[in-house]
């Protein structure tokens, strides 16, 4: 099993309820190689864990797929940093 | 050490706010750094109290000259004290309006007062601070060139910035007379501006009025000018300047002859240039060009990648023009390209303007010598003004509309126009050039009559037929 996990620090726009927290993570849920991602509303981020291979543009694509809302990458933390 | 920000924006005018509020829908953490006032130049020092005090000139104007047998001319009294105060007002609410009450209802925006400058390629140091980010825009426009004039660093003079409301350079008392140093669209504004509030003016310009426009616009303006007693020095060279707070003696050469001119206050309006000379820029890899504008390619990146720059500081490139507007399209470009990876490319091929002059002047697209420098196959109309019902209705026949057409498809390249309501007119022509339209497309839409973007219509006509000899409506 592969142990490399990293946490990816996203900014999310566009997001105004509850239910845009549940789309946008259920969009960074379905992207291969995203493990889970914790998408909070106040501050307008997500941490995203998944395997390293994940790319920004996996992530901004099935953000923007949505149709509603924005993503983009701040910083990829390894996690045994976390 | 908190978090750094995902955009730090340089500046705090109209490209700045349109960056931080695209940004912010984003989703991004935004920064705004600010050392004069917050809004820039437009709202406190430009186009705002330009043309509060310009439309109270016309004002001033018009009572004393109506225009109408019937209509006796009045003298309305000016209060200049009063008039700025008032103009004070006006920006002082539209700046909290539009940019105060914005900021304001932004969770995500910080705004920072200081001079910053970059430190390092990911952050800037604000008086004595280091703020992180991790990307940044260069928004920090524009200010008057101080013309190289012997003399004239001990000489107090005014500059655009006299329209302030809350610094130094601010004007409060009408100068009995004044000199006006330049010939550009900011000195033929303020020019007539002060002349029709009461002060005896004098333009010193090195070529002629609106040099780079469509020189019959120049000319024409140039004889409004001469009818309302503005003296226009043309092709003259400023030699010197002398004097004090009492007043300025300026030294120049005429095509003529040698003058010393005499006025109570000096206006130097001879361009402007970016404020990019202090910022660290060149330190952390981003290139500027000779005059000091910052080099970006067509998506507003500099050379540094996670560096943008819009508005003023980018003067022409791309097809670029110093002009609120452009700027705040710029800024939600870059907002979309750094934080959503649109690859927008600026488009700058229609962009109309106008200059607030009395008549107006408003233009859109190439001028007859833009077209030939191209060896575009194009031809010209020029049709005055006099030939638009509205304008004779209402005694306002002066100024004409020119049109270039590519000869190839009859789609127009350019307009541009002199004359009552010309400020208003020009957009009827940016929209159908943004659409790509034909001169038949012009000729083809109803147009409400009488109207003055009826001069739009009769100058397409104008390629075709005699429009002198249009009938009603003009058809």
């Amino acid at each position: 099993m592969d142990q490399s996990i990293v946490f990816i620090d996203l900014g999310v726009g566009g997001m105004t309820c509850d239910g845009c927290v549940v789309h946008v993570t259920k969009a960074l849920e379905a992207v291969p190689g995203v493990a889970n991602a914790t998408v909070d509303l106040a501050s307008r981020s997500a941490v995203v864990t998944a395997n390293p291979g994940v790319a920004t543009e996996a992530l901004a694509a099935a953000v923007h797929a949505t149709g509603q809302y924005n993503a983009f990458e701040r910083r990829r933390r390894p996690a045994s940093n976390a | 050490m908190p978090d750094a920000f995902d955009l730090l924006i340089l500046g705090s005018g109209s490209t700045a706010f349109a960056a931080a509020i695209g940004a912010s829908e984003l989703g991004a953490r935004v920064a705004m750094v600010e050392r004069r006032t917050l809004g820039g130049t437009c709202v406190n020092r430009g186009c705002l109290p330009s043309k509060n005090l310009i439309e109270a000139a016309r004002l001033v104007r018009d009572a004393a000259h109506p225009r109408y047998d019937g209509l006796v001319p009045a003298q309305l009294v000016v209060d200049f004290p009063a008039l700025i105060g008032q103009k004070d007002q006006v920006v002082r609410d539209y700046r909290a309006k539009k940019y105060n009450a914005v900021a304001d209802g932004m969770s995500d925006l910080q705004i920072l007062d200081g001079s910053a400058a970059f430190d390092s390629p990911t952050s800037v140091s604000l008086d004595g601070r280091t703020i992180a980010a991790d990307r940044f825009l260069v928004a920090t426009g524009s200010r008057p060139i101080v013309p190289k004039i012997p003399g004239l660093d001990s000489v107090p003079y005014l500059t655009s910035d006299l329209l302030d409301a809350d610094e130094a350079g601010r004007l409060t008392d009408l100068p009995e007379s004044l000199i006006v140093l330049g010939g550009g669209y900011i000195a033929v504004e303020l020019a007539q501006m002060f002349s029709r509030l009461g002060s005896r003016v004098t333009i010193v310009a090195r070529s002629g009025l609106l040099r780079g426009y469509e020189p019959e616009l120049g000319a024409t303006l140039s004889e409004v000018f001469a009818a309302e007693g503005i003296e226009v020095l043309a092709n003259t060279r400023t030699d010197g300047v002398s004097g004090n707070s009492q007043g300025v003696a300026v030294t120049v050469e005429t095509p003529t002859a040698g003058r010393i001119l005499r006025a109570q206050r000096l206006l130097a309006a001879t361009g402007r240039r970016p404020n990019t000379d202090d910022l660290g820029l060149d330190q952390i890899g981003v290139e500027l060009d000779a005059d000091g504008y910052v080099v970006v390619d067509a998506e507003l990146r500099t050379k540094v990648a996670h560096v943008w720059a819009a508005g003023d500081v980018i003067g022409g490139q791309h097809g670029s023009q110093m002009a609120t507007p452009v700027g705040a399209r710029q800024g939600r470009i870059v907002a979309e390209n750094a934080f959503k990876g649109a690859r927008r490319r600026v488009d700058h091929e229609v962009i109309p303007r106008a200059i607030f002059t009395d008549p107006p002047i408003g233009v859109v697209g190439l001028t007859e010598a833009e077209v030939k420098a191209k060896h575009f196959p194009a031809v010209s109309a020029t049709t005055p003004l006099k030939y638009v019902p509205r304008a004779g209705a209402i005694h306002r026949p002066e100024g004409f509309v020119k049109m270039i057409a590519s000869t190839i498809d009859e789609r127009i390249l350019g307009v541009h126009m002199i004359g009552e309501s010309a400020a208003e007119v020009i957009h009827e022509a940016a929209m159908a050039m943004h659409f790509k339209a034909t001169i038949d497309d012009f000729i083809d839409l109803i147009h409400v009559y009488p109207t003055m973007s009826e001069a739009l219509k009769i100058g397409a006509q104008a390629f075709r037929k005699d429009v002198t000899k249009l009938s009603c409506c003009a058809e």
